[in-house]
């Protein structure tokens, strides 16, 4: 394996903070090691700084995308931690159904919900299978907007493509659950078309200005603030609660607090778990 | 002291001995069976983690036989198939139903004892892995209780600090009476 030079550690650590927002150890040289080598050598560099040189250099981009996948961690699963999804189906939709639901019955239900860090898209299938499991057969008196965006290309791929493998599907996922919206697929399964036809992917940098997505009524943001630093931390937060409806509901990770980053916040309990609303 | 359990399932008795004390002198746990049959019921009956059956045997069950029974059984059984060379096609055909290797005959013990080494650092692996990932989501799900206990305490302290100073700015109450206020405020936390 291509070993990485000290002083090549702080330019490589730069460019991924610069590319990515992630932000890597430089006393952990093996994570750079581990993540790169293969793309290094790929490449044909011989040496990490010719990896970024040509990284910099490369116009179409594939070398920065290949190292966000490498770099990027898309541990997920289907129902992660459980109690986000016992509160969206039994506080957080409800609510936000009974808010949004417009006065004449002509008119449908507007809701938008984002898994702001979706990686291979199980969290916003499992918050797909939650609504249609709520729902049932009054799916056309709504209009769901269910939007997840990732900067790995490679994940957002996998997403759209809704395909996950037994043992992305044993971990998470109960029987019942897996055969009302899955189809087996060869040796792997797929989610049923009208639970693809939910959900929309697309790539987003969550470093960059979120562009015209407009506001969400629910926003799951899990697992992906842990990378960066605290100083990016708070500028997502903020950044999320302008995208945030002033009464709506705000997810982060099991292990995550936003105690000292973002004061517009307060932390609400409901059962076993916790979501964020704005300050009024 | 290597933890595998191996059965042997060879109608042939001077192959099944011959595995028997080569495996038993790497002081491997071995079972025997004379056929496919008694191979099946032995599986049944026993924890097993790889069976060593000869491909060709006389009666119903062969070694893709016992291969499906035991894949059946338990997908982590693994199945190495023992063959004649004429019956190489056979034993690839094995390979797809599950099979994680075959061996000509005569057996290489040196083969042998190669890949039945790399079956016990794979089960060590995996078991590894599983135990890390276990001992991870214990440690995640207590850590969610006590961060999640501090947000809701620190919130509430700051809720707290936030009306003490709205009290201390009040101009329309005297002094003492926003001492006493602030006083009682701070009594509240507790
Ligand atoms: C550990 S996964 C979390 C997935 C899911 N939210 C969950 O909790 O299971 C983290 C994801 O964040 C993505 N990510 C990392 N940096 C990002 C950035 N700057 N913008 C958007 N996504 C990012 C990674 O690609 C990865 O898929």
């Amino acid at each position: 394996m291509l070993k990485i030079q000290p002083a090549e550690l702080k330019v490589i650590a730069q460019y991924i903070h610069d590319i990515s927002g992630i932000y890597l150890d430089q006393s952990k040289s093996y994570l750079f090691e581990t993540r790169l080598s293969s793309i290094a050598e790929e490449h044909g560099c011989n040496s990490y700084q010719e990896l970024y040189q040509k990284a910099r250099k490369d116009a179409g981009k594939r070398i920065e995308r290949q190292i966000i996948d490498a770099i990027s961690t898309n541990e997920t699963l289907f129902f992660r931690d459980n109690g986000p999804f016992e509160l969206l189906k039994h506080k957080l939709l409800p609510e936000i159904i009974d808010l949004r639901t417009p006065s004449s019955p002509r008119l449908k239900t507007n809701i938008k919900i984002w898994s702001a860090a979706s990686s291979t898209g199980q969290e916003l299938y499992s918050v797909a299978m939650v609504i249609k499991d709520l729902i049932g057969n009054q799916m056309d008196q709504f209009n769901f907007k269910l939007l997840g965006t990732d900067i790995s290309d490679s994940a957002i791929q996998q997403a759209s493509y809704g395909k996950y493998n037994k043992f992305e599907i044993e971990r998470g996922l109960p029987r019942q659950t897996l055969q009302k919206h899955f189809t087996l697929f060869g040796d792997s399964w797929k989610v049923k078309d009208e639970l693809r036809a939910m959900v929309n992917f697309r790539k987003l940098n969550l470093m960059l200005p979120f562009g015209g997505l407009g506001k969400f009524d629910i926003i799951f943001c899990r697992n992906v603030a842990i990378y960066f630093t605290l100083a990016d931390r708070k500028k997502l937060f903020n950044k999320l609660a302008d995208s945030l409806a002033d009464d709506g509901f705000l997810i982060i990770g099991s292990t995550e607090s936003l105690t000292g980053i973002c004061p517009r916040f307060v932390p609400k309990r409901h059962l076993r778990a916790i979501f964020y609303q704005k300050k009024t | 002291m290597n933890n595998l359990t191996i059965l042997v399932v060879d109608d042939d008795p001077v192959i099944r001995r011959l595995l028997e004390q080569r495996l038993a002198k790497e002081k491997y746990k071995v079972l025997l069976a004379e056929d496919g049959y008694v191979g099946n019921e032995t599986l049944a009956s026993n924890h097993v983690d790889v069976v060593l059956t000869d491909l060709m045997m006389p009666g119903d069950v062969g070694g893709i036989e016992v291969l499906e029974f035991a894949k059946e059984l338990e997908r982590n059984i693994e199945v190495i198939l023992i063959t004649a060379h004429s019956s190489i096609d056979t034993a690839v055909e094995a390979m797809k139903k599950g099979a994680s290797d075959y061996l000509e005959k005569p057996i290489n013990f040196t083969e042998l004892f190669l890949r039945l080494e790399k079956i016990s650092t794979m089960r060590g692996l995996v078991r590894n892995a599983q135990d890390l990932r276990q001992a991870m989501d214990v440690t995640e799900s207590t850590a969610a209780e006590t961060i999640q206990n501090l947000e809701i305490t620190a919130a509430s302290l700051q809720s707290h600090i936030d009306s003490i100073e709205s009290i201390a700015n009040n101009h329309e109450l005297d002094f003492a009476e926003r001492v006493a206020q602030i006083l009682k405020n701070i009594q509240s936390i507790r």
